[in-house]
C-alpha cells in the first residue's frame, strides 16, 4: 500500500484519486447505445471479487445481462409489476382516496419498500416514464448466498460499490437499481435467472457508457457526527 | 409552490405527499442566459421533474418530485443549474440528523 505521505498533503490538501472518484461520482441515468467492452466489465467484476465479507464468506454471486431483449423483458415485468401496485395502492390520482388507506398501510408494513421515494418512482415507472434500467446495454445482477455470516446483503452492497467505484475510475457510468427485486415473485425469472435456495435476489446495478459528462461534485447535506473522544461527546458535521 | 405540503391541503394534487403527513420538495434553479436546451438534465433527471418549454430547460410547473440528486448539476455542460432546495420529508418518514449543505470538503 501507499505511503500515507505519498497520498495526503496534509490538513486541507487536495483531493487523492480515489476521493475525486468518489465525490465526482453522480448515478447515471443517460448510456450511450454502443455495448460495454467485455474487458472493462470483466475488471470491474474483478473488484467485486475483492471485496471485505463476513468471515472471508464472499457471500454474493454476480449474473451479468448484456442481452437487449432480455433487459427489455425485464423492464416490462417490472413495469408490469409497479402497475399492479399502483391499481391497488395509487394514492397520487386525485378522486380515488379509497386508495389511500392501502397506501398507508403498505407503508407502515414495509416502509423501506413503500417509502414516498420509491412509491413515486413506481408511479413512474408504471407510466413508463421512467425505464427501470435507464436503457444501460449492461445489467450486473447481484445475488447472496442466505446461509453466510453475519450480514450477507451488506455484504452484497460492499462488493457492488467497489464495482461502481471501479467502474466510475474507468470512465463508465453506473446506478443501483433495486427495482430488480419484483422479478424474484415471478416463476419464469425465478427459474432463469436460477433464483432457488440458498439464493436471494439483492440488487442490480446498471453498467454502460454515460452520455454527456454526468460526473461531477455536487452540494449535499451534511450529516450529525457523534464524536466521543477524552470522555466527552460533541457533535460534529 | 408551497414551501410544505400539510394535511389540510387535501383535495389537491399534493395529496399524495400527504403519506408521510408532509414534505418539503427539493428546487433546482435554473440560469435562462447560459441554457441552450440541450435536454441532457431532463434525461437524467430520477424524478421527471425537468422539462424542455420554449428551448430551454425548466421544472414541471405541475408537481416537480425533486429529490434534490443534483444529477441535472452535474450532467449540465453549461453549468447553468443550480440546488437551490433539498427533498426534506415531515412525519413519519422525516430526516433527522441533518446538518448545512454543501460540496466536498476538504480536512
Amino acid at each position: 500500500m501507499n505511503d500515507p505521505a505519498e497520498t495526503v498533503t496534509g490538513p486541507g490538501g487536495d483531493f487523492n484519486f480515489l476521493e475525486e472518484v468518489i465525490y465526482a461520482r453522480r448515478s447515471v441515468r443517460f448510456y450511450k447505445k454502443d455495448q460495454v467492452p467485455e474487458y472493462l466489465v470483466r475488471r470491474v467484476l474483478e473488484t467485486g471479487r475483492y471485496a471485505p465479507s463476513a468471515g472471508n464468506a464472499q457471500p454474493w454471486k454476480f449474473m451479468v445481462v448484456r442481452d437487449k431483449q432480455m433487459i427489455d423483458e425485464m423492464t416490462q415485468d417490472v413495469t408490469d409489476f409497479c402497475r399492479r401496485i399502483m391499481k391497488f395502492a395509487d394514492y397520487l390520482v386525485p378522486g380515488q382516496e379509497h386508495k389511500t388507506w392501502r397506501a398507508k398501510l403498505l407503508m407502515r408494513l414495509s416502509n423501506n419498500s413503500f417509502h414516498p421515494t420509491p412509491f413515486g418512482a413506481m408511479k413512474l415507472i408504471s407510466e413508463g416514464k421512467l425505464g427501470v434500467w435507464h436503457g444501460a446495454p449492461t445489467v450486473i445482477i447481484i445475488m447472496v448466498d442466505k446461509r453466510a455470516p453475519g450480514k450477507p446483503m451488506i455484504d452484497a452492497g460492499i462488493a457492488g460499490e467497489n464495482m461502481v467505484l471501479a467502474a466510475h475510475s474507468m470512465g463508465l457510468g453506473t446506478c443501483w437499481v433495486s427495482f430488480v427485486t419484483p422479478l424474484e415473485f415471478k416463476p419464469k425469472w425465478r427459474k432463469k435467472l436460477g433464483i432457488r435456495y440458498p439464493y436471494k435476489l439483492a440488487t442490480s446495478i446498471a453498467l454502460g457508457i454515460p452520455k454527456g459528462s454526468p460526473d461531477g461534485f455536487v452540494p449535499r447535506e451534511t450529516q450529525a457526527i457523534d464524536w466521543w473522544e477524552d470522555g466527552a461527546m460533541k457533535v460534529v458535521y | 409552490m408551497p414551501e410544505q405540503i400539510r394535511r389540510k391541503d387535501r383535495g389537491k394534487i399534493e395529496d399524495f405527499l400527504d403519506i408521510g403527513n408532509s414534505a418539503v420538495l427539493g428546487a433546482v434553479e435554473i440560469d435562462p442566459e447560459k441554457c441552450t436546451g440541450c435536454a441532457y438534465c431532463v434525461k437524467a433527471c430520477a424524478a421527471n421533474a425537468l422539462e424542455i418549454h420554449d428551448r430551454k430547460c425548466r421544472m414541471v410547473v405541475e408537481l416537480p418530485l425533486c429529490i434534490s440528486c443534483g444529477d441535472c448539476v452535474a450532467i449540465c455542460p453549461e453549468g447553468s443549474i443550480s440546488l437551490t432546495r433539498f427533498l426534506k420529508y415531515l412525519g413519519f418518514f422525516r430526516y433527522i440528523d441533518r446538518g448545512a449543505t454543501g460540496p466536498p470538503r476538504k480536512f
